[in-house]
């Protein structure tokens, strides 16, 4: 593996974190609190790093697959330790670990909290919490994409975003990395940057509407309030479904829509299938809740405010939906596992999984009756390489694999069945609450050390899609680190043998 | 700050075909950062391409109008069709002419189109039509015409030429520093760059010659022929020459050897290739057999020919060829390499004249591409050319309009380092410059560099 390009993408990162933290010294100054020195701790030896970094370029800036997914996975790992590092020092949250899952949540968009009451947090940390949103939303690396000067390399940087992209196969909107990146983030800003003045206008103060309007770009699900959204007016909360909505969908859908491919936009299935699920259990849920709630209107907002935080992975809530009725949480479990669409900033299995999945059962259907029939899969009017729907297969078991040995870990806490299912599925889809114990009016507090690591990698696992984590624990890529400095130590003794 | 693009434009190019070509393309275009769609009918060959390079791939048929237009053709500069069928790249040049109105370029190698090129192009509209082979033939029959040299080239519609000749044991030119070269010689030639192991330079005038130096060389055409005369080579052409396959390639050469009065054999494998050939080509000596043959080659006398090329359709089985050929006789061979890209180990096999394809193809598009990017229209660079495994880049530039570099004489301008102007051909005449020199609009001048990217002769100021 090529380390200094690792080496030099990871500093870069650490560098980039440290310009990061200076947004919430900029705030506490605002509020004029004295956490700013807890942060400024960790933002200058990191932005010094960073600086220092930049001095020093890889030679090769050549880069494969492995480096890629290697990277990725390492990066999330040091953001995520780094980051929770101001809100331990702060002595706002005491616990390391606890810093470290509420960073991690932060960072992978959960939005899962151990803070029993957020209100007494200072707003500088409110603020990087909610921030930590929004870099993790769309992803770091692919922020690097846009910046980085890393063109002249061998490889593809796109193996970077490869890693960090949620969908079964990424593509380019452009054909340079650098232009796709920047135009993502464009979107992705733009669109923010649009929810926080409709939130202005409907009247939150700005501290909230940012807040919130961060939170909800990297469909996050940290609030600023005990209650999280429950307290803002009705015109609030629905801008915050229809963007919880909005930033759930496939990102490509909004290139096509402003690049003159409307056509091809609402061609897309997975984007169909999205609305379709939405539509469909926010109908179910109004009406399942009819009898508890203060009439339709209000069974509506709740039950659309509901399933889009849930259906996009942002977690927010309006009610406690863990007392509602048994078929309402059902629906809202299984919006869980199937999550939102592809190349958005939401987590889940991934809409587009989903229709893959199904289209790979029906075809197995067909070719019991016509065994001898011939039928390829297509999406979006296109053939589907079979690559594509092998790794999806895979994915799926492996996705299984790491919840029900999550689960069966969890289970040592002796907890009731529900708490652990829903926590597990909660921070590995990157939602935030689950049901029953650490449903939206409870937290994740009480769990062990050991839970909290177990759920730590899970968001990790979930917001990377499973494999650039995996692979960290593969022994062969640590052998591969190792190796590299002794095939050189090699070929420089060949160098010496050679002028003999 | 973070969108605002500040890196040059690149062109939006559209590749149609991922062979050996359209890979030499991507990869030379994509590092001088243009926007590069790719289409081909194999995902595969596609995925192989997208995971090297930063660029676009797309599936499907390049000539489908809606493939073309999923690939952008209508925002797009320029679209090159390299795939293997000559009609299909016609086909998508004329159909992205209708759709996009963007520049075309084609890929046209088989023979019973070559004496229409020019009709076609002019008619479809197309800038450029290349031909790999022809391309790859002309250089074969110019190195042939003066064998002691490793490498030929023309410039200035062949008033000026560069040739590459290795200096062996016991040459006057070892020992000697480029001053004292240029003044006890009496043709005015000027040593442009220098090989030495595995270093390029570009040298000045104090630099020592040595022995197994490999020296690139310019002058005008008849200088650069006294020249070599001068320090011992002999640049008498050759007689006969032995061609083993019978390609595209085989018959392009065999055409344009045979217009030089030249002495030509093929061997060739297919019977009936061979009676295609001795039809096509019915002055040449056409032989049924297998050109790996050891028995056959020294029947057909290897050891007395005077020249050998191995042009068969397998790179190994050409770079074998030639190494029994270097051992057997003291022909002058010359390897055509397709495929093969492993630079070191080929400059270690010693195999004196290499022809590649694939490059010569690449250097023509690039030109066009890199003053294309630069001007807008696509005339600024005449001629792009490659030294040494492309480390050296002789450019021939059109000088059309005044500029900073104009009316200044050279010993005032300030030009980067590792960059040496060549020669100034001002209406047919070389001039090899000289510090009270200057360029005047009119003029092609010549600039030798290690740099890469140049665009126009401003690029090569400080």
């Amino acid at each position: 593996m090529n380390n200094s390009v690792i080496r030099f993408i990871l500093l870069y990162v650490v560098g980039f974190l440290g310009l990061f933290l200076m947004l919430p010294i900029f705030v506490a100054f605002i509020y004029h609190e004295s956490v700013w020195v807890d942060y400024a701790i960790v933002a200058f030896p990191c932005l010094v790093a960073g600086v220092i970094n930049s001095y020093f370029k890889p030679k090769k800036f050549s880069f494969y697959l492995k480096e890629g997914f290697f990277c990725t996975g390492a990066s999330w790992v040091v953001l995520s330790v780094i980051g929770a590092i101001p809100l331990w020092l702060t002595g706002e949250i005491p616990h390391y670990i606890d810093a470290l899952f509420e960073a991690v949540s932060g960072f992978t968009t959960t939005g899962a909290s151990i803070i029993d009451n957020v209100e007494t947090l200072s707003h500088a940390s409110l603020f990087w919490r909610s921030f930590t949103h929004l870099v993790g939303g769309m992803g770091v690396l692919v922020f690097l994409l846009t910046v980085i000067p890393l063109a002249g390399g061998e490889g593809s940087q796109f193996n970077l975003m490869k890693a960090e992209s949620p969908g079964p196969s990424v593509g380019k909107l452009v054909p340079k990395l650098k232009n796709t990146a920047q135009m993502l983030y464009l979107i992705y800003l733009g669109l923010c940057a649009l929810e926080i003045t409709l939130l202005l206008i409907a009247g939150m103060t700005p501290f909230e509407a940012i807040n919130t309007g961060i939170a909800t770009a990297g469909t996050g699900g940290f609030g600023i309030y005990a209650n999280s959204c429950a307290g803002f007016n009705v015109a609030c909360q629905w801008i915050i479904a229809i963007f919880m909505f909005v930033f759930g969908v496939n990102f490509n859908f909004y290139y096509y829509v402003l690049f003159h491919h409307a056509r091809d936009a609402f061609r897309m299935e997975e984007v169909r299938m999205y609305t379709l699920l939405t539509l469909g259990s926010i109908g179910i849920i109004t009406f399942n809740t009819l009898s508890c709630s203060a009439g339709l209107f209000d069974a509506l907002t709740k039950a659309a405010f509901q399933v889009t935080s849930i259906q996009s992975s942002t977690g927010f809530s309006t009610a406690d939906f863990a007392v509602w009725p048994q078929a309402s949480r059902c629906v809202l479990v299984i919006l869980m596992f199937i999550g939102a669409c592809a190349g958005s900033t939401g987590g889940g299995i991934k809409v587009s999984r989903f229709v893959l999945m199904g289209k790979a059962v029906h075809k197995e259907l067909i070719s019991y009756i016509h065994p001898r029939s011939i039928r390829k899969t297509l999406m979006d009017g296109k053939p589907v390489n079979h690559d594509t729907v092998r790794s999806n297969n895979v994915f799926f078991g492996t996705f299984m694999l790491v919840f029900f040995v999550s689960v069966f870990i969890l289970s040592f806490e002796n907890l009731d069945f529900s708490t652990i299912f829903t926590a597990v599925i909660a921070t590995m889809s990157n939602i935030g609450p689950g049901m029953s114990m650490v449903g939206p009016a409870a937290n994740f507090a009480f769990f062990t050390d050991l839970s909290k690591i177990v759920l730590i990698f899970d968001m990790l696992a979930g917001r990377l899609e499973l494999f650039p984590i995996l692979m960290l624990f593969h022994p062969t890529i640590w052998q591969d680190l190792f190796t590299k400095r002794r095939s050189k130590e090699l070929e420089h003794a060949g160098k010496i043998f050679k002028n003999k | 700050m973070i969108f605002g693009s500040s890196q040059k434009r690149g062109l939006k190019i559209i590749i149609v075909g991922c062979g050996k070509v359209g890979r030499t393309l991507v990869d030379r275009l994509s590092k001088e950062g243009h926007d590069i769609v790719v289409i081909d009918q194999k995902q595969e060959r596609i995925d192989n391409l997208t995971n090297l390079y930063d660029i676009m791939g797309i599936q499907g048929n390049g000539a489908s109008y809606s493939t073309q237009v999923e690939a952008g053709i209508k925002d797009a500069d320029l679209i090159i069709a390299v795939t293997n069928s000559d009609e299909l790249n016609l086909l998508c040049c004329t159909i992205a002419k209708q759709v996009g109105d963007c520049a075309s370029i084609a890929r046209v190698r088989n023979p019973d189109y070559s004496k229409e090129i020019s009709y076609l192009q002019e008619k479809l509209g197309l800038v450029m039509i290349i031909n790999p082979e022809l391309e790859a033939a002309r250089e074969i029959s110019s190195i042939l015409s003066l064998p002691s040299t490793l490498e030929v080239s023309s410039f200035a519609h062949g008033q000026a030429e560069m040739v590459e000749f290795k200096i062996e044991e016991g040459n006057i030119l070892d020992g000697l520093t480029i001053k004292n070269l240029s003044q006890s010689s009496s043709s005015k030639v000027l040593i442009t760059a220098v090989k030495r192991d595995d270093e390029v330079v570009i040298p000045t005038g104090d630099f020592v010659l040595k022995t197994n130096d490999i020296v690139c060389a310019v002058g005008a055409r008849r200088f650069a022929r006294t020249f070599l005369n001068e320090i011992g080579f002999k640049t008498r052409q050759v007689k006969d020459c032995l061609i083993v396959g019978g390609g595209k390639a085989s018959f392009y050469l065999a055409k344009l050897l045979l217009q030089a009065r030249m002495n030509v054999r093929i061997i060739e494998r297919s019977k009936e290739r061979c009676e295609e050939l001795s039809i096509a080509l019915p002055k040449a000596t056409i032989i049924n057999g297998d050109g790996s043959d050891e028995a056959l080659l020294r029947e057909e006398g290897i050891e007395y020919v005077e020249s050998f090329i191995p042009l068969t359709g397998i790179d190994e089985e050409n770079i074998f060829l030639t190494l029994y050929a270097n051992q057997v006789s003291n022909a002058k061979v010359i390897t055509k390499i397709n495929r093969i890209s492993f630079d070191n180990v080929m400059s270690q096999l010693n195999l004196g004249s290499v022809v590649y394809p694939r490059q010569i193809t690449a250097e023509s598009i690039i030109a066009y591409v890199r003053a294309k990017s630069a001007s807008g229209d696509g005339n600024d660079i005449l001629t792009l050319y490659h030294l040494f495994d492309q480390r050296v880049e002789a450019i021939e530039f059109n000088i059309t309009e005044k500029s900073k570099a104009t009316g200044v004489p050279f010993s005032v301008l300030q030009f980067k380092d590792n960059v040496l102007i060549a020669f100034i051909n001002r209406n047919g005449k070389i001039i090899i410059p000289s510090g009270s020199d200057t360029i005047e609009v009119g003029d092609t001048i010549m600039v030798v560099t290690t740099h890469t990217g140049f665009a126009t002769i401003l690029d090569t100021l400080r």
